[in-house]
């Protein structure tokens, strides 16, 4: 799963908040967990859901007319040693920007002296 | 070390020492995680900011500590906080294709599986720890991360070499004592959650170094859980029941033991009180406005702001407009070392004396040497106390964890004391129920590191105290009695 959606997922409070919630117990159908979550409609709830479980956070379990829901805690121990790898290649990218712009600096810098050196 | 290597590899255009240059923000664009660092010198601290989302927060301060330094090849960073770790930095030459200057650049991140439980449960996954039925279980709550992670440091690591002893020396009858640790984040609902898990993992006995705000709302959440919660750093007091003990310092011993000496040397006797806001800071001004007038001095101006403050100009600017002769600073964590760091760019030591009851010698080394210079602070344990129990004390942990472990403070020792204080209370108790262990433990006397320590009820415990001064490099202390 890409990272992008984990970090989509993890941004609105909404979907924290449905995950400290799972967090506390094995499994909650979708109806408890839509009573737990009071300050948005069952139907948002839905579709938070579907979210944080494309994002791999989450697991579904459909028995009879009911689904339930818990945390996906397999998937998340190998999405977190991604995600500090992610981590790491971005401050590694971030070496190769910083030396780009302090040449662009320097290159500004030297323009700079020759222009002030032409007046 | 370590379970799990992560590794990052990329290809720069540019030399080892260019690149090596713009690590830090300050002397060029902080590639390396907004890393913070007075001196890059082995030894020295170092913080990183992880953009880690979280249930909470969407960042994550790693405190660290650099193991090892060859510039411009080599940086090793050893953490404990929110997870021991290690983070390696490597740079080699590898000329571009074009057969210009070029390094190979890798990063190597070595956790185990403790850090990733740590990690997994910062985004909300539920991780169990498997119990053995010959195991006691016991539970530590810690600051692990948030602000009050920069007073954490070295908890971890003594409640580990308490239980050791502890198991060395037979266990508690017959079982071996298990340490499950919980991180409230320095934050309240978050430390209630983290009791829950504990509890439910078996733990009849909490003990929380946290701030009092988290441990007012945990006793209070677990009202029905019927556990022994145990407060083991300074805090005001006044939750003391049959199943709630508050040990460690007491503000108005604290304040009564330093203000005098403080008001001696820099000849001033108005005061601003400014503290984080909360429970414990509020008590403290409370007892220091007591204090203050029976010692003939006045409070010039008091100011409060939320855990979590970064920017503290704004109440700098209003100590130094009152021309105070001395503050009282009741901030904790990074918000002290914040508050301490701005005060001494901002001047103020040039015309205030300054006590931070809250400081210790993890914070101390934060603020940095420049900025704590001059600083007092006073509790029961500072780690240059000159007696042979501390001198002991110190070659275990030193022998145990290494030069480069995180210095020893108050509340780590108090954190190691407590584990050893609740094994000898569970012992002579013969019976697991925390209201008899409580019972016990309420009159529960022994020596330390930091001299002898008597609990005398659920709220009061008789030792002495120290005021310390911070000098570069530590503490000079004095013992008060």
């Amino acid at each position: 799963m890409a990272e992008d959606e984990v970090f989509d997922a993890l941004a609105d409070p909404v979907r924290r908040e449905i995950l400290a919630v799972l967090a506390e117990q094995d499994e909650l159908s979708a109806g408890d967990l839509a009573q737990r979550i009071e300050r948005v409609g069952r139907t948002t709830v839905s579709s938070h859901l579907r979210i944080l479980r494309t994002a791999g956070l989450i697991t579904e379990d459909r028995r009879g007319r009911h689904r339930f829901y818990a945390i996906d805690t397999e998937g998340a121990a190998r999405d977190v040693i991604r995600l500090l790898q992610r981590l790491l290649e971005g401050s590694a990218d971030a070496a190769r920007a910083a030396v780009e712009e302090a040449r662009r600096d320097d290159d500004g810098a030297t323009a700079d002296r020759a222009g002030g050196q032409a007046m | 070390m370590g379970s799990v290597v992560v590794l990052a590899e990329r290809h720069v255009d540019a030399p080892a020492d260019t690149i090596f240059a713009l690590l830090q923000p300050g002397a060029g664009a902080g590639w390396l995680f907004d890393v913070t660092c007075d001196r890059l010198a082995p030894g020295a601290v170092i913080s990183l900011q992880l953009p880690l989302s979280g249930l909470n927060e969407d960042g994550v301060t790693i405190l660290g500590r650099i193991a090892h330094l060859r510039a411009p090849w080599r940086l090793d960073i050893v953490h404990d906080l929110p997870w021991r770790g290690r983070l390696r930095i490597r740079l080699d030459d590898a000329p571009s294709d074009e057969g210009g200057p070029g390094t190979r650049l890798r990063l190597l991140a070595d956790l185990d599986d403790e850090g990733i439980a740590w990690l997994l449960r910062h985004r909300g996954v539920r991780v169990t720890e498997p119990l053995d039925p010959a195991e006691r279980p016991v539970g530590l709550l810690l600051s692990k991360s948030g602000p009050g992670a920069v007073f954490a440091g070295a908890c971890e690591q003594l409640a580990a070499m308490a239980v050791a002893e502890i198991n060395a020396d037979g266990g508690i009858r017959g079982q071996r004592l298990r340490l499950l640790v919980g991180d409230d984040a320095t934050d309240p609902a978050t430390g209630a959650l983290e009791a829950r898990r504990l509890v439910a993992a078996g733990c009849r006995t909490i003990l929380a170094a946290t701030t009092s705000a988290s441990f007012a709302r945990i006793a209070d959440e677990l009202q029905a859980a019927g556990v022994l919660l145990v407060h083991t750093l300074m805090n005001e007091g006044g939750l003391g029941s049959e199943l709630r003990m508050q040990l460690g310092e007491r503000p108005h011993l604290q304040l009564a033991a330093a203000t005098g000496p403080l008001m001696d040397q820099v000849g001033g006797r108005r005061w601003f009180l400014a503290g984080n806001d909360y429970v414990w800071p509020r008590v403290v001004h409370d007892a220091a406005k007591r204090v203050l007038a029976r010692g003939g001095a006045t409070v010039a101006g008091e100011a409060f702001a939320p855990l979590g403050t970064r920017d503290f100009t704004p109440l700098i600017e209003r100590i130094v407009a009152t021309q105070a002769d001395l503050v009282l600073s009741s901030f904790v964590g990074a918000d002290l070392v914040a508050f301490e760091r701005q005060c001494h760019a901002m001047g103020v030591r040039e015309h205030c004396g300054s006590l931070a009851l809250a400081l210790d010698e993890p914070t101390r080394e934060r603020i940095g040497d420049a900025a704590a210079e001059g600083l007092w602070g006073v509790s029961g344990y500072f780690e240059q106390l000159d007696d042979e129990h501390n001198a002991a004390f110190l070659a275990r942990y030193r022998g145990t964890f290494g030069g480069l472990a995180t210095p020893v403070s108050s509340i780590s020792e108090g954190t190691y004391e407590a584990l050893h204080l609740y094994a000898a209370a569970a012992r002579d108790a013969g019976e697991d129920e925390p209201r008899v262990l409580a019972r016990t433990l309420r009159s529960c006397r022994s020596t330390f590191a930091r001299g002898t320590v008597a609990i005398e009820g659920p709220e009061t415990v008789v030792q002495d105290l120290f005021v310390a001064q911070a000098v570069p490099g530590g503490f000079a202390v004095d013992r008060v009695g």
